[in-house]
């Protein structure tokens, strides 16, 4: 039985998309069975991030409405045999994709892969409520902006109401000079409001756009900040204890943030 | 009426409407023995000018005491007229406060955990959260409210009128506090948050004080019946 995380911010723009794409393909890369589900139905962008968009056919709302089976909605992904992509739907309703279905779909797709990591809308609507049902677990997905970190507080709320276990932090797109210079909020302030654990923190780092462009996603590349950072966030899923990188080689800046991270 | 007729009334040394703050609202009691005329007078003259600092911008119950005073129709139409003048003083009774058994305590709310942006405690009696209040979160207490924590979301204590509420925080660090009809905002910037302290009115003014002197503002208060 796999284990379903959905990835979720309240705002939009934080990094769910970018999140998913490289937690579930870091997820592979150490062996896992994976699949991505895109519930952002209307604005769907998983498959562009992982470059498979030209392979879709059916998707979710297919599925959900009956008219294709779970199978021949997913599309392997070109890297590895074990990671595959349930697409959303683009043009229909998203009132389509009811809870009920949802629930059955992630039933189904828990008794084949190892981990299911859902990429959840932007919002408190309609679409998070599916997009939250069936999982097992939440990452919860925030920049280092006052807008950012409110709206995750009113989604942590949200997810504590339906008696999931206590979320997981992801802080992206993190600067370390701005930080530094009191021009961001700094780790420290962010874990203290929110007060979940820290699952990871990823630096901003244009690899992250570049990848996206080409349909690639960073994980993948050895040699940027970010890819180190989901690597990271993947082996903490897994169980391991993983230090915090330091995003800056001098001055530990990060010295003060120990807070880490229980995870099963 | 004349200005010498007014400064002749007050001149009397003597003060013949005696104001004075409760729970829930103000008692002015009419001296019995002053003609009636005067003792008007002088009311009109303490609300509309000298004591308006009493009023606090949101509406109060008024409470007549006018002892073994006999009203006639005109004179308490008269009475009733001065107060309709100002409009935040509702007249809710012209035989004193209401007894003192009305008040018996409410139960609080305890809330364990974090209060997070867009989650309300909407409640009639004292609210006590035993954790944090974020940014977005939202207290409503017709009492006090007790935060063991960082209060950094709004309260709003004596939603109902009671101008004698605290808010009290472990840290102490705001978005907006209303105490009953007076509102304030954060300053634009904490430096520090303020560790152990309470908002409470003085006046229309909100003020905020050390923890260590909150039983002080209790004993006064709550004997209440102290002359303003
Ligand atoms: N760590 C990062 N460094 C640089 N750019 C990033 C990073 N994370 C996300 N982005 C960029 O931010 C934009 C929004 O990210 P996305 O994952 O689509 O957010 P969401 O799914 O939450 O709306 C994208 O253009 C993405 O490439
Ligand atoms: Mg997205």
């Amino acid at each position: 039985m796999g284990d379903a995380i959905v990835v979720t911010s309240g705002k939009g723009g934080v990094g769910k998309t970018t999140s998913s794409a490289n937690i579930g393909t870091a997820l592979a890369l150490l062996g896992k069975k994976v699949c991505l589900v895109d519930t952002d139905i209307g604005l769907r962008n998983l498959d562009v991030v992982m470059g498979l968009e030209n392979r879709i056919i059916f998707d979710i709302v297919d599925v959900a409405t009956g008219s294709c089976r779970l199978e021949q909605a997913l599309i392997k992904d070109k890297r590895f045999d074990h990671l595959v992509l349930l697409p959303a739907a683009q043009t229909k309703d998203k009132l389509a994709l009811s809870v009920d279905a949802m629930q059955t779909i992630i039933r189904n797709l828990k008794a084949q892969f190892d981990y299911i990591v859902i990429d959840c809308p932007a919002g408190i609507e309609h679409g998070f409520r599916v997009a939250i049902t069936g999982a097992d677990q939440a990452v919860v997905v925030t920049t280092p902006e006052q807008a950012a970190v409110r709206d995750a507080d009113r989604v942590i709320g949200l997810l504590e109401g339906v008696k999931l276990p206590p979320a997981k932090l992801v802080i992206n797109r993190i600067r370390p000079h701005m930080v530094k210079n009191g021009d961001m909020l700094d780790i420290d302030d962010i874990v203290g409001i929110l007060s979940l654990d820290l699952l990871g923190i990823v630096p901003d780092d244009e690899h992250v756009i570049r990848a996206a462009n080409q349909g690639e996603p960073t994980v993948l590349r050895p040699d940027s900040r970010a890819s180190l950072a989901y690597r990271n966030i993947a082996r903490r899923i897994l169980g391991d204890s993983v230090p915090l990188m330091n995003l800056e080689d001098d001055a530990g800046f990060f010295k003060r943030m120990k807070k880490l991270i229980g995870l099963r | 009426m004349a200005k010498s007729a007014r400064s002749t009334a007050s001149e009397g040394k003597r003060n013949l409407v005696t104001i004075k703050g409760i729970r829930n609202g103000l008692v002015f009691a009419l001296a019995e023995d002053a003609p009636f005329t005067d003792v008007l007078t002088e009311l009109e003259d303490k609300l509309l000018g000298s004591h308006q600092h009493l009023l606090s911008g949101s509406t109060l119950s008024a409470y007549i005491e006018k002892g073994k005073r006999q009203l006639s129709e005109d004179e308490e139409k008269a009475l009733r007229r001065i107060f309709a003048s100002q409009g935040e003083l509702i007249v809710s009774g012209l035989d004193g406060p209401p007894p003192l058994k009305d008040w018996r305590p409410k139960d609080p709310y305890v809330h364990k955990g974090t209060l997070r942006s867009g989650q309300l405690i909407e409640h009639d009696g004292d609210v006590v959260v035993i954790g944090d209040v974020n940014p977005g979160a939202h207290i409503i207490a017709s009492g006090d409210v007790f935060v063991m924590g960082r209060l950094r979301g709004s309260a709003h204590a004596g939603a109902g009128g009671d101008v004698l509420s605290v808010v009290a925080a472990t840290y102490f660090e705001p978005l907006q506090v209303r105490i009953a009809g007076v509102v304030r905002r954060s300053p634009e910037t904490y430096t520090r948050a303020a560790e152990m302290e309470f908002a409470y009115l003085e006046g229309n003014q909100m003020a905020v004080e050390k923890m260590s002197v909150l039983a002080q503002h209790r004993m006064r208060t709550r004997s209440s019946h102290a002359v303003i």
